[in-house]
């Protein structure tokens, strides 16, 4: 179970932006942006974590000690001629969240709001900067990456994220599940990305990426 | 060492086609193929290599672990030296190959740097016993790694260590790594060869190549891929032939490599084609770089030099005299070191002093946390500040670059302890004139001491470019030469040894009055006499205004730029700001500042209003609320975005507050008491957060009743308080069926208030479903429906 905790040298203002629902807000300040972003990453613990798995692409398993079945259509279809994946998770750990409830509380909402922004920024880059690491190990063995997919992403059920918790190893990095599901500390990622072999000239049969796959139109942070 | 030395080309593939199995170890060939491995070996000296690397990238004791061989490492890098040996037969010279670990060090892994050391001084020993002319660590990203395996190298035996890193398409190691800021490194840590391989072929390289050999004065060796990979059939394959491979040979000696050979893909064709290429060609002169005082981090060097703009060190990251700071140092927060660390860059420093000395706490454990954690926040370069040599190695162990150190004085302990420090991890000092019978008083007798200092530094194996002297300021209020001396100093510095010049400036107005005056007048001097590296508070704006001037007026700012630019930003926005405001009327202004979130000026504006003898109610109702209704039409309108409303909510607050202050006897209207909560099972609160913050400040009491929260207390707070409204928030669809249930509950109990529903997953056909009065999609609009459901 490899570690790496990509480190955080910012925190992508244009991100947190998007998250915060302010894509449209040309004027807001810029400097309350970047504060925020500032003030996030003297918070934020990277960690992040991962294993790779043989996958029966076929019957949607995934080839761990026990087994684990994929169930949704949209991951199979995404995992489709995937001879393995890696199972990852990130985290920004829990120090940034509890300084949001602290100015939530202490009357900076729309710090706190951005800040909580700026936190989820952050751990999709801390996840980014994992796949950044591993696409050059996984090309050397032949493979090339699929895009990461989360439990919760179309038809994929969030009852799957005790399973993918543990095929990730997250407890290692602190990153556990409540009752209910909900990965904790909140900022916290779980994923798959499927390995492939690229045959010649076939361009990857990718489906609709992120935002795009989403059918909440009306979402503040879709990305334009 | 000038000569061109041919190294051979790639091994994987080779032993693959020797019979290696998929799943097998390579090394394991050494002792049960030996005869593949000495073919593959023979093929490359026979196409021209001179230099030949043994099968064992993979040998490490932490590698072998994958296989279960680790007990086998002495003897499978043993085998690998005989066989290479003896295919050389001395015609070849053998270099041990040390890959890496696969994993990476503390804090982006969890491979702590003496675990990796271990694992390299383990393999570099029984590699170099064997008889290798020299070790090769390669592939590395890390450049952490690299530093454990160099260091391990250079303990474990002494055959010249080559340092080879990987570089991705962005010239950065994955890891970040600059090839500048690791061809300084890697020079001053004792590296014998500097160079790079794998990632990429010959044409990208070649800049990396230029890079490092600008940077350094050891040989660059660089073993490219045959071409960048693409994948294709499922396999990795390299497009570069033989020929043009050797082609490229030509190109990466004139960038100044002198050691060449081939990476993956390349096999004894492109090594036969690279030797004939470069075979007869002159090595081509190479111009090394002079010996300046270079600094680096993992990802950038800073040069301090006479030629360049003076260079901040920031000194905040020190706990004497700053109680808060020393109190969470020993608790063991790092989150006001942290800050000093950012907002010190921030403010223009270009590297960072740390000194953690605070009484009663381990100090090598406090340098190296605070080490490691504002490396990995900032990429300016450290100055590790301490008088304790176990905190200073902890920290030089840590850090990911060329650190320098803080101090080294003419004082035996300083001498004997921390100048084999400074040479083991290729760190530069700072060089503190003071003798064990105290400081020296004059100019003259201060370039004695340093004379001294430097000369035992060389002794030590330091050379130039690892000095940074310190003109050493006293206090002119007790000596009227103070000033003087520390002029004098500087120049002399400069003319006897030319090396670059610090100090920490305040100690010169100690006891007087005015000290900003005093600092930034001496600044301003100390700086036409040669200082190149102050140590200061850059959040100081009189030394921030001192150094521009100075640098105006001493052409380091050519016609003064730079200068005039940071003037004229000064002056522009406060004529702006006043602008704006004075042609509202008080209520339209208040207005206004609730709609721009301007929460520091409202106060005042609402102040003026009531002493002019505006009734709280109208301010309220007519600036104040108006402002609200505005800003609940713009969002819906989506002309205004959620944190702007919660600016303007702020803002509303602050008004409020100020009301409330001044006029304690009005009381604002009330519309109705919600009580609010997450329900059973979500941790989520900050869209509750957001709805009750817009509510509590629309007139609305607020009972909040956090996250979590028991579908039970929920139906108690509600009647114990008599609501008028029960808002639920749920965001996932795992916990959303607790509104169900919360609203059942409501009714057994007989409690008439009115539910209001929301969060990420709810829609309204959930809340119609779940018998809910009301749907809130955002927060704004839960607060007009509220103002509804108290209405009915």
């Amino acid at each position: 179970m490899p570690v790496y905790n990509a480190p955080l040298l910012s925190i992508d203002a244009k991100e947190t932006r998007r998250y915060a629902g302010l894509q449209k807000a040309v004027d807001f300040d810029e400097e309350k942006i970047l504060a925020a972003c500032e003030d996030a990453r003297l918070m934020a613990a990277p960690k992040g974590i991962w294993e790779v798995y043989d996958y029966d692409c076929e019957n949607q398993v995934i080839k761990s000690a026990p087994p684990c079945t994929i169930h949704g259509k949209k991951i199979g279809q995404h995992l489709a001629g995937c001879e393995k994946i890696i199972a990852l998770s990130a985290t920004v750990g829990e120090e940034v969240e509890e300084e949001v409830t602290r100015r939530f509380n202490a009357g900076e909402y729309s710090t706190a709001v951005i800040m909580d922004a700026a936190a989820t920024a952050a751990v999709e880059q801390i996840a980014d900067g994992m796949e950044k690491a591993l696409t050059p190990k996984m090309a050397a063995q032949g493979f090339a990456m699929k895009w990461r997919f989360s439990p919760g992403y179309g038809d994929w059920p969030l009852e799957q994220q005790p399973e993918l918790i543990r095929l990730a190893h997250a407890d290692k990095i602190g990153v556990s599940l409540s009752s209910s599901l909900m990965l904790m500390p909140r900022k916290s990622i779980t994923a798959i990305i499927g390995l492939y072999r690229k045959q010649a000239e076939t361009a990857p049969s990718h489906s609709p990426h992120g935002c795009a796959m989403c059918n909440k139109t009306d979402c503040p942070s879709r990305k334009q | 060492m000038c000569k061109i030395e041919i190294f051979d080309g790639a091994m994987g593939t080779m032993l693959q086609a020797g019979g290696l199995q998929p799943g097998a170890c390579p090394e394991l060939m050494n002792i049960e193929n030996p005869d593949v491995v000495k073919n593959i070996h023979n093929a490359y000296i026979e196409a021209g290599a001179t230099i030949i690397e043994t099968n064992t990238f993979g040998a490490s004791p932490l590698k072998l672990e994958h296989y279960g061989l680790t007990d086998r490492m002495a003897e499978l890098n043993t085998a690998a030296v005989k066989i290479a040996k003896a295919a050389a037969k001395g015609q070849a010279k053998v270099a041990g190959s040390m890959g890496p670990t696969g994993r990476f060090i503390e804090p982006l892994g969890d491979l702590s740097f003496d675990e990796a050391y271990q694992n390299f001084y383990d393999q570099a020993k029984a590699l170099a016993e064997a008889g290798a002319d020299f070790l090769i660590i390669e592939t590395c990203i890390d450049i952490q790694e690299m530093r454990a395996a160099l260091l391990a190298a250079k303990d474990a035996c002494d055959i010249p260590v080559i340092c080879q890193l990987s570089y991705s398409e962005d010239g950065r190691t994955v890891t970040g790594t600059d090839p500048q800021s690791a061809a300084i490194l890697l020079d001053a840590m004792g590296a014998d060869i500097i160079g790079v391989n794998c990632s990429l072929g010959p044409e990208e390289l070649v800049p990396i190549v230029k890079t490092l050999a600008e940077n350094c004065t050891c040989p660059i060796s660089v073993l490219p891929n045959a071409g960048m990979p693409y994948l294709k059939d499922g396999h990795t394959v390299f497009p570069m032939g033989p020929e043009d491979f050797g082609k490229w040979g030509v190109k990466l000696l004139e960038a100044g490599a002198s050691y060449l050979g081939g990476c993956c893909g390349t096999t004894p064709e492109h090594i036969r084609e690279l030797a004939k290429a470069v075979k007869d060609m002159p090595l081509p002169e190479r111009r090394l770089p002079a010996k300046k005082l270079w600094l680096t981090s993992r990802s950038k060097s800073v040069c301090i030099d006479k030629s360049l703009p003076t260079r901040l060190i920031g000194e905040r990251i020190n706990p004497t005299g700053r109680k808060k700071l020393a109190a969470e140092i020993r608790d063991g927060s790092l989150l006001g070191v942290k800050k000093e660390a950012v907002n010190q860059v921030k403010a223009g420093a270009h590297l960072l002093d740390v000194n953690m000395g605070v009484g009663g706490i381990d100090q090598a454990a406090a340098m190296k946390k605070a080490v490691t954690e504002i490396a990995q926040l900032t990429d300016a370069p450290l100055a590790i500040d301490t008088s304790d040599a176990e905190a200073l190695e902890a920290g030089l162990k840590a850090y990911p670059g060329r650190a320098l150190i803080n101090s080294v004085s003419y004082e035996p302990e300083r001498i004997a302890q921390f100048l084999p420090l400074a040479k083991k991890y290729g760190a530069a000092i700072l060089c503190l004139p003071i003798t064990p019978d105290g400081v020296p008083k004059t100019a003259e007798e201060r370039i004695e001491v340093m004379r001294q200092i430097i000369a035992a530094a060389k002794n030590a194996g330091l050379d130039d470019g690892d000095f940074l002297l310190d003109a050493l300021v006293m206090t002119v209020s007790a000596d009227q030469n103070a000033c003087y001396e520390v002029l004098i100093t500087l120049q002399m510095y400069r003319e006897r040894f030319g090396y670059p010049t610090t100090m920490g400036l305040s100690n010169i107005s100690f006891g007087l009055p005015n000290r900003p005056l005093i600092n930034s007048t001496f600044f301003a001097m100390c700086l036409a006499a040669g200082l190149d590296a102050p140590i200061m508070n850059p959040y100081d704006e009189s030394m921030q205004k001192a150094l521009m001037a100075s640098a105006a007026l001493l052409g380091d700012d050519p016609n003064g730029l730079a200068y005039s630019k940071n003037e004229a930003n000064l002056a522009v926005p406060k004529a702006a700001a006043t602008a704006k405001v004075t042609e509202l009327t008080p209520l339209e202004a208040i207005k206004q500042a609730v709609i721009d979130g301007e929460k520091d000026e409202i106060p005042l504006l609402v102040e003026n209003a009531l002493k002019a003898g505006m009734a709280a109610n109208t301010i309220t109702e007519q600036a104040l609320t108006a402002a609200m209704t505005d800003i609940g039409v713009d969002f819906g309108a989506g002309r205004m975005f959620l944190p702007q409303v919660l600016l303007s909510a702020e803002t509303m607050r602050a008004a409020f507050n100020k009301i409330k202050e001044l006029t304690p006897a009005s009381t604002a209207p009330e519309q109705g008491t919600v009580v609010i909560a997450t329900v059973k099972g979500d941790v989520h609160d900050l869209g509750k957060n957001i709805t009750g913050a817009l509510l509590a400040n629309s007139g609305f009491k607020l009972i909040d009743l956090g996250k979590d929260v028991d579908s039970t207390e929920i139906v108690r707070a509600a009647i114990e308080n008599n609501a008028d409204i029960v808002g639920l928030c749920a965001l996932m669809t795992t916990t959303m069926v607790q509104i169900d249930k919360v609203i059942e509950d409501l009714k057994e109990a007989g409690c008439n208030a009115k539910v209001m529903v929301g969060g990420a997953a709810v829609t309204q056909e959930y809340a119609d479903s779940a018998g809910a009065d009301a749907y809130a999609p955002d927060g704004v609009k839960a607060v007009e429906l509220a103002k509804e459901l108290v209405q009915k």
